[in-house]
């Protein structure tokens, strides 16, 4: 029993779950759910679904490179049941489980922080032009900012304050 | 010597199908048309062909069946007097009809013996009915087939029950038995039941013996005394065993078997095979040609060039396999054994069977998920030094998070501190203050200040009416009733106002949706008598 990633999400598929297609030239693709597999049927790249983990990796939006990543690989052959090593090794897993959760938080914190700044300084380079400007004027405002930024800086924003 | 294949000998059709048979082939065969007014020589010719046709064909077809048929000097002695019986054995109104007819009869029963090829070497197994001849044969063939490896081949013959009667009254199968064996080469296992489960007592056997010994004279015999697991020979009574010791001393091993538990059944096989091996080797050392053979061989031995012994290589495995073979050591108990020794509480486990370091781990339970993660993808015999690594690192890490001042971690110690230090409020420390200066502290109704209560400390609740409104001191469910009787009764009253919405699955009065206003299955269809709102 094992459990599969899912060739678009990149999430887990747990046994019961999902679909596999096999293509004429032996590839295995998993889907965990039906959005991914018709996603996959439409064609596009994973890689550019903004959804996907995929996306996110490559885009720098998460953690790719570390060390804790190496304890995860395939392998091909088989290691003989030995009691003592998989207590072990269970043991590592769950302390190398929270290192990495650790990183990751870490990276994406160090990334937001760095947004988080770059908006009180937009805020407060916008502030020193058009001082005590409520809310709703600064939206009516659209001419001048771009509302889409605006609207994801604020969004960010709303969610840093929440932790 | 040939092996007979009976069954490929022509068919002999009767004469009357012959002749049919011949003449519709020569008219399909020759041209069939002529004409009146053709030259008579070409007439002449047309029919003469026609009549050299038929001749031809018939000579053809008589020669094959004569070719094809074994002639009486050529086979074996076994297979002729299997003929002469057959010949005896056809009624006579059969050989009155026409020949080639009887030929027919006398070709369908060759072709009905079983493939025997005289000149193998047998074990020929005799015995009177329900001895145990063919458990025998079922034991033997299903197990060890390959156990003499330096034979080339062997077959069991199987001779249906010799029943004890005068010679001309025996029937056909019995006789082509008894021509079996006199002219097989073969070892005869004579199988005698000692249980007397056969219908036929002891002394019966043993008449039946003595009668057909005359046929075994050149050949080796060994005597089976079968069903050993009912009854062994210590059991009967001193006479019987003292004609087994009897037997035993004129040169006829005796041993027991039972085909139930498989005792001795290999051993006899094995005797039987090495008695006829040793009697051909012997008659054949006794022939002239021997002689001739031996001559021309020349064992060729190397010099020994010192004094050290160099004995030939057996391999311990082949060692203790013979030793086996020998003893015939109680078979390995298998797990078909163990289910029927168990019945209802078997369970078939495997890892019984592994292979692993220590074999006291054999029957854990192996995780194999945890958390969304597969155990077997983080195994590695180095797993603890990666461990240490990372450990490592991780301190790093840490130690360098400490320096960073900008953490929200920090900003929550500072709020605590600051908590901790002030729990008096700054009035409260002036009022503190002076007194233990020696400041009046009596008058504090005509003071400027006020205390005014901590925000953050529990106060009791508001009495003012609004206040009441939104939090009701008495619960919803008891209020206006003023007895246990009428909360009861109020209870189940609520509760059947909900049943019926809770059967159709309603979220709450309220809920008026309809899911579907067509239903198909009310408005699709003939309508009979009086059916629109249930079908």
């Amino acid at each position: 029993m094992r459990i599969e990633k899912c060739y678009f999400c990149s999430g887990p598929i747990y046994p019961g779950h999902g679909m596999m297609f096999i293509r004429n030239d032996c590839k295995v693709f998993r889907f965990c759910k039906s959005k991914c597999h018709k996603n996959f049927k439409k064609k596009p790249n994973p890689r550019k679904v903004r959804w996907t983990k995929a996306f996110r990796k490559a885009a720098g939006k998460e953690l790719t490179v570390d060390n804790s990543f190496e304890f995860v690989t395939r392998r091909n052959e088989p290691i003989k049941y030995q009691r003592e090593l998989w207590n072990k090794t269970i043991d590592a897993m769950k302390r190398v489980e929270e290192i990495k959760q650790k990183r990751q938080a870490e990276f994406i914190m160090n990334r937001l922080k760095k947004i988080k700044s770059y908006i009180k300084f937009r805020i407060s380079k916008k502030s020193s032009k058009t001082s005590m400007l409520s809310e709703p004027l600064l939206q009516a405002k659209g001419s001048i900012w771009n509302r889409k930024w605006y609207s994801r800086c604020k969004r960010m924003w709303i969610w840093k304050t929440n932790q | 010597m040939a092996h007979y294949n009976f069954k490929k000998i022509t068919v002999v059709p009767s004469a009357k199908d012959f002749i049919d048979l011949k003449l519709s082939k020569t008219q399909r065969k020759t041209p069939a048309v002529i004409h009146q007014h053709y030259q008579i020589h070409h007439i002449g010719h047309f029919y003469m062909r026609k009549v050299k046709f038929t001749q031809q064909n018939y000579h053809d077809r008589l020669s094959q069946i004569l070719t094809d048929f074994p002639k009486l000097d050529d086979i074996h002695p076994f297979y002729w007097t299997m003929l002469l019986k057959i010949t005896r054995a056809t009624p006579s109104t059969a050989r009155q009809k026409q020949s080639l007819a009887y030929l027919e009869q006398v070709c369908q029963h060759l072709s009905h013996l079983p493939t025997t090829d005289p000149n193998t070497r047998t074990p020929l197994l005799c015995g009177y009915p329900n001895v145990g001849k063919s458990s025998f044969i079922n034991k033997v063939t299903r197990a060890d087939v390959d156990v003499r490896s330096y034979y080339l081949r062997w077959q069991a013959v199987d001779a249906p029950g010799i029943l004890d009667h005068p010679l001309e009254y025996r029937n056909t199968i019995v006789m082509q038995a008894i021509t079996a064996l006199a002219h097989l080469r073969a070892a005869v296992p004579y199988v005698m039941d000692l249980s007397e489960q056969c219908g036929h007592g002891l002394r019966e056997q043993l008449e039946l013996f003595q009668n057909i010994r005359p046929l075994f004279i050149n050949k080796p015999l060994i005597v089976v005394a079968n069903k050993c697991d009912v009854k062994r020979i210590a059991e009967l009574s001193e006479d019987d065993q003292k004609i087994f010791t009897d037997l035993q001393a004129e040169g006829f091993p005796v041993i027991k078997t039972s085909t139930l538990t498989e005792e001795g059944v290999i051993k006899v096989k094995t005797k039987a095979c090495d008695r006829l091996l040793a009697h051909q080797v012997e008659t054949k050392m006794k022939g002239n040609k021997v002689n001739e053979a031996l001559n021309r061989l020349h064992l060729a031995v190397p010099t020994r060039r010192d004094d050290k012994e160099r004995p030939p290589l057996i391999p311990e495995g082949v060692v203790t396999r013979r030793k086996r073979m020998e003893m015939e050591e109680p078979k390995k108990k298998r797990e078909r054994d163990l289910e029927l020794e168990m019945e209802d509480d078997y369970i078939l486990d495997l890892q019984k069977y592994w292979d692993l370091m220590n074999s006291s781990e054999k029957h854990d339970k192996i995780p194999e998920i945890w958390e969304g993660h597969n155990i077997a993808d983080y195994i590695d015999p180095a797993v603890m030094k990666k461990l240490e690594e990372l450990e490592k690192g991780e301190e790093l890490r840490t130690a360098a998070r400490e320096y960073d001042s900008d953490s929200e971690e920090k900003k929550k110690l500072k709020i605590l501190e600051s908590k901790e230090k002030n729990t008096q409020g700054p009035l409260n420390f002036l009022e503190n203050e002076s007194c233990s200066l020696g400041v009046d502290m009596d008058n504090k109704g005509d003071a400027h200040y006020s205390v005014q209560e901590k925000k953050g400390e529990d106060s009791a609740p508001h009495s003012s009416v609004a206040w009441s409104r939104s939090c009701p001191q008495t619960p919803r469910d008891v209020s206006g009733l003023w007895d246990v009787k009428m909360v009861k009764k109020a209870k189940i009253m609520m509760k059947n106002a909900q049943k019926k919405m809770n059967r159709l699955g309603k979220k709450g009065e309220a809920d008026r949706h309809v899911f579907d206003m067509k239903p198909k299955h009310l408005l699709s269809g003939k309508r009979k008598a009086g059916k629109k709102d249930r079908r």
